[in-house]
């Protein structure tokens, strides 16, 4: 949850920093009227004439609080409210100024605009542990996952890194902007490493369309360096707030056509090895290196850098087309696969039923965006995306509503948008009010594309045998990845992204992992694999299963990190047992 | 922070059921519900004997009451302000008691006479601008000026004087003339001059300076545009009212009439508004009694000021509403109807019953 929404109405009426929009102003000053009208009523009528006094420190206050708001929104100091002193004018400019006059649009000395975030979500730096410094507890962004860790450590330079490296032993997990949702990023008594320090833009080339960055950039970092040179990076993630390290470790993917994993959009990276020694990798130097490393979870090394391609920044236009969910395969495979116009896809799979579907794609399109910014503007809160998310997951018939009647009208709108703009998600949208009794989780299963409509019959009858509460299943495309151990598209694939509510109980964690090892199995079946950076329930059956490869990549982190240095749940699960029944095991 | 909306509606509501509620004083009492009025005194003069340019419409006699409201009000202020500061003076008893009335006398004229536009315009402005007066008023009061009123609202600074001479003065003035008329602007220096800045309850001193500045300015500037206004979409309106009575007094008057008839009945003009009722009541004395006034034979309306417990019994006249003057506990505004040829009897009425007459509406 974030700071804003975390505040009391104490914050908003008691204190004078930030601004606040005329909206907020006429409505704030409507609450604080008729409460005091109210206040002043009753204590009035019933208690005493003298009781009412107590009122005037709190309307006063709240009063001046709001109106100090007010004016920093338009650049002016507090100080301003002594314009009240000058008899008519003064009145009358403060009731121009507060009520009526248009905040400033862009960062004032007072603040950022209000309802628009200073900057992307992002997890925390570790909770202290009480009388235990420096233990910090590690989480993720499901707050499923915390992990007391011995000590934290935030690297300015790729030189200190190697030199912590260098001069310490023991266990090591690395962090960057923690959106795996299944323990990657900590393991337990280790020296946690957090990545986000290293930031900087090494090398740009608007000619070759390349960038190189170090680890622990954001993807929104590179698209607002980017964007000015009319740029876009070639393959990430729906949501920006990612750090690249991460990104890489997993080998995500996002909605674009005729991409993949992106490992297909990476030239070389550069790593830190557990002895501390800095290596260089591609698909031409050091070849296992990079192919190990990327989607390797961070099992080789730290990635420090990395050299990515680069796309055209085009406008986008959105098209959508609702088909039954046995259409889609050959719908895809005919109007989209091979559309040079496509830019972006993804299927929407409707529970409760999943027979229905949404196929939304981005063309390219030489029409005037249809939004005023190049970026998506941050905003402080997301209260319609979170009352949605609610409605759909908690109210009966809220499946049904959003699937005939909500969805319907969000896509009445026709938006253009540039593709750097659509690539700019906030994790904040999907965040939940608390995480404490129900949090929402994602979960991804690849399937050879010829398979489709046989695992969707399989995965629909899990969750609804489970009942599980699924919010959506979106379907996107990606051509297969040839080279890295942990290759989940071995050939072209549809990756299912279910993202589900649960309690966060233990029972309800039992269950789920129950089911998600049943959906591997469906997986499995027809080929297909499982996602790696969520939760650790797979069984190591499975998971040798899904990844064939995956003892070729132990043998060869048992040469570069001979110490186990590099930890994490995922290591912790499946390397672990490994290493204990030996090589050949 | 969706929490704010929601409580803002909530409180809003609570506000507005607090505001409207009933059970507390009744601050407006109707004689019953809709008209009251006997029918056949609500018509318009078929064949009048005043000459035209004379002529009113009959039901103007219960539309000048709003107006007339306006003068009242001020008047009670002048009587307070003389008494306590105006901070604790209740503005809000009074916006309820203008528009209730309002709502009274319009239910008496209604379908009985056409919709005179004119009129009801003429009331929403001044209602309008009275209650936004009021209204801020009493919020200024009741957030600034209670933190600054002296123990017991006494009227101990030189600002709080100013202003009680200056209502006093105002209302003795709009009871002759339009408001708008009255010369705002040259009271400022007079606030500013004839008050020091220090001395004893500075703080009140400096507050109602402010308060006052800021009135005078604010009247003086509204007041021109409504002149501008008024003088742009009314005609100028005469400052008499002729009356025929069916017999010239015998102790000779210092009023000459117009006009004699073969019955011994006369054309007089009488001063119109606030004169018009002593005239009225001198007549009477001397036995007359009315046939027309302002053209008109049938309603006409009058207020008396009484004592609560007061109830009018009389044939010649019928009860309409009555109002309690909130800062005079005790005493309530009563609202009559007679017609013009029974006026006589109801004003030798309330001077039997000791009542003080407080306006005869003259159309």
């Amino acid at each position: 949850m974030r700071l804003k929404d975390k505040l009391p109405l104490s914050y908003l009426l008691f204190t004078t920093r930030g601004r606040i929009h005329r909206s907020t102003y006429w409505l704030v000053s409507a609450f604080i009227w008729s409460t005091f009208y109210v206040l002043h009523t009753i204590l009035y009528d019933f208690v005493s004439e003298g009781s009412t006094y107590i009122l005037y420190p709190l309307l006063i206050g709240s009063l001046v609080a709001t109106a100090n708001k007010r004016l920093h929104d338009t650049n002016h100091s507090g100080y301003w409210l002594l314009a009240i002193l000058i008899p008519v004018l003064g009145p009358l400019w403060l009731i121009y100024q507060l009520g009526f006059r248009r905040g400033d649009k862009h960062q004032n000395l007072f603040g950022t605009v209000p309802n628009e975030a200073a900057d992307y979500f992002k997890n925390d730096n570790g909770q202290p542990v009480p009388h235990s410094a420096p233990e910090r507890i590690i989480n993720d962004v499901t707050q499923l996952n915390p992990v007391v860790v011995a000590d934290v450590f935030r690297p300015k330079s790729v030189d200190e890194l190697q030199e912590r490296l260098r001069n310490t032993t023991g266990p090591v997990s690395v962090g960057g902007g923690r959106f795996s949702m299944g323990g990657q990023t900590a393991s337990s008594g280790s020296l946690h490493i957090d990545m986000r320090g290293l930031n900087q833009v090494i090398q740009f080339s608007k000619e070759d369309r390349r960038i190189t960055v170090q680890a622990g950039i954001r993807w929104c970092d590179i698209q607002r360096f980017v964007d000015a040179h009319d740029l876009s990076v070639k393959i990430m993630q729906t949501y920006a707030n990612f750090t690249v390290g991460g990104s890489l470790s997993v080998n995500c993917h996002g909605r674009y056509m005729g991409h993949g994993p992106l490992i297909l959009s990476v030239r070389s990276i550069e790593l830190v090895l557990a002895d501390g020694s800095l290596v260089q990798a591609s698909r031409t130097e050091n070849s296992d290196v990079f192919f190990g490393t990327i989607g390797g979870y961070n099992g080789l090394g730290i990635i420090v850098s990395a050299e990515l391609d680069l796309e055209d920044n085009l406008a986008v236009r959105r098209e959508y087309h609702n088909l039954p969910r046995s259409d889609y395969r050959t719908y895809f495979a005919d109007t989209i696969r091979d559309n040079p116009e496509a830019v972006f896809h993804n299927g929407d799979m409707y529970p409760p039923t999943y027979t229905n579907m949404r196929a939304v794609t981005w063309v390219k399109t030489t029409e005037k965006p249809t939004v005023k910014t190049r970026l998506m503007p941050l905003r402080e809160s997301y209260p319609l995306e979170r009352y949605f998310m609610w409605a759909f997951t908690e109210t009966a018939a809220g499946k049904w509503r959003r699937e005939h009647i909500v969805d319907p009208l969000l896509y009445l709108a026709k938006p253009i948008h540039w593709r750097n703009y659509e690539a700019g998600y906030d994790v904040a949208e999907l965040e939940p009010r608390s995480r404490t009794k129900r949090t929402y989780v994602l979960q991804e299963y690849f399937v050879p594309v010829r398979h489709f409509d046989t695992f969707s019959a399989k995965m629909s009858e899990i969750f609804n045998r489970y009942q599980v509460n699924v919010i959506n299943v979106s379907v996107r495309h990606a051509l297969p990845d040839s080279g890295s151990y942990l290759a989940w598209a071995r050939e072209e694939v549809f990756a299912f992204v279910v993202y589900y509510k649960q309690r966060t109980n233990d029972v309800a964690k039992n269950t789920v992992a129950i089911w998600t090892r049943e959906l591997i199995d469906a997986a499995l079946s027809v080929g297909g694999a499982y996602y790696l950076p969520y939760q650790a329930h797979a069984t190591s059956e499975q998971f040798h299963q899904a990844y064939p490869n995956a003892r070729k990549l132990f043998a060869l982190k048992k040469n570069l990190d001979p110490d186990f240095r590099f930890h994490n749940v995922f290591w912790d699960t499946y390397y672990q047992p490994f290493l204990s029944t030996g090589l050949t095991g | 922070m969706l929490r704010l909306p929601i409580l803002t509606v909530i409180m809003v509501l609570l506000a507005s059921f607090l505001f409207f509620r009933k059970g507390r004083q009744a601050l407006t009492t109707p004689a019953g519900k809709g008209c009251v009025v006997p029918k056949d005194w609500l018509v318009s003069n078929p064949h009048p004997v005043t000459p035209t340019e004379h002529i009113r419409p009959a039901d103007q006699t219960f539309l000048t009451y709003p107006e007339w409201f306006l003068v009242h009000s001020p008047a009670e202020i002048a009587d307070y302000a003389h008494e306590r500061t105006t901070t604790t003076f209740p503005y809000m008893s009074h916006v309820k008691q203008l528009w209730q009335s309002y709502g009274v006398v319009y239910d008496q004229i209604k379908g009985s006479f056409a919709f005179n536009t004119g009129y009801h315009i003429m009331i929403w402005v001044i209602g309008v601008s009275t209650t936004v007066e009021y209204a801020l008023k009493a919020l200024y009061e009741t957030v600034v000026g209670r933190l600054t009123n002296p123990t017991n609202g006494a009227v101990v600074t030189d600002e709080d004087k100013f202003n009680a001479q200056f209502s006093q003065d105002y209302v003795d003035f709009i009871r002759v003339l339009p408001w708008y008329e009255f010369d705002f602007k040259a009271r400022i220096p007079q606030l500013l001059k004839g008050t020091s800045f220090f001395g004893p309850h500075f703080i009140r001193k400096f507050e109602r300076k402010y308060m006052l500045l800021t009135e005078l300015l604010v009247k003086s500037g509204y007041g021109y545009l409504i002149k501008i206004g008024t003088k742009a979409s009314y005609d100028e309106a005469l400052l008499t009212t002729a009356v025929v009575i069916n017999r010239l007094p015998a102790v000779p008057d210092t009023l000459t009439p117009i006009k004699t008839y073969p019955d011994g009945s006369a054309l007089l003009l009488l001063p119109r508004y606030e004169a018009f009722h002593p005239a009225v009541s001198a007549l009477v004395k001397q036995g007359v009694t009315f046939r027309e006034i302002a053209g008109n034979n049938s309603a006409i309306l009058l207020t008396v000021l009484a004592p609560e417990t007061w109830q009018p019994v009389s044939q010649n006249l019928q009860l309409v509403f009555t109002q309690p003057i909130v800062t005079k506990p005790g005493l309530k505004r009563v609202a009559l109807v007679t017609t013009v040829g029974s006026l006589d009897k109801t004003i030798r009425y309330a001077q039997e019953q000791n009542v003080k007459i407080e306006h005869v509406y003259d159309y």
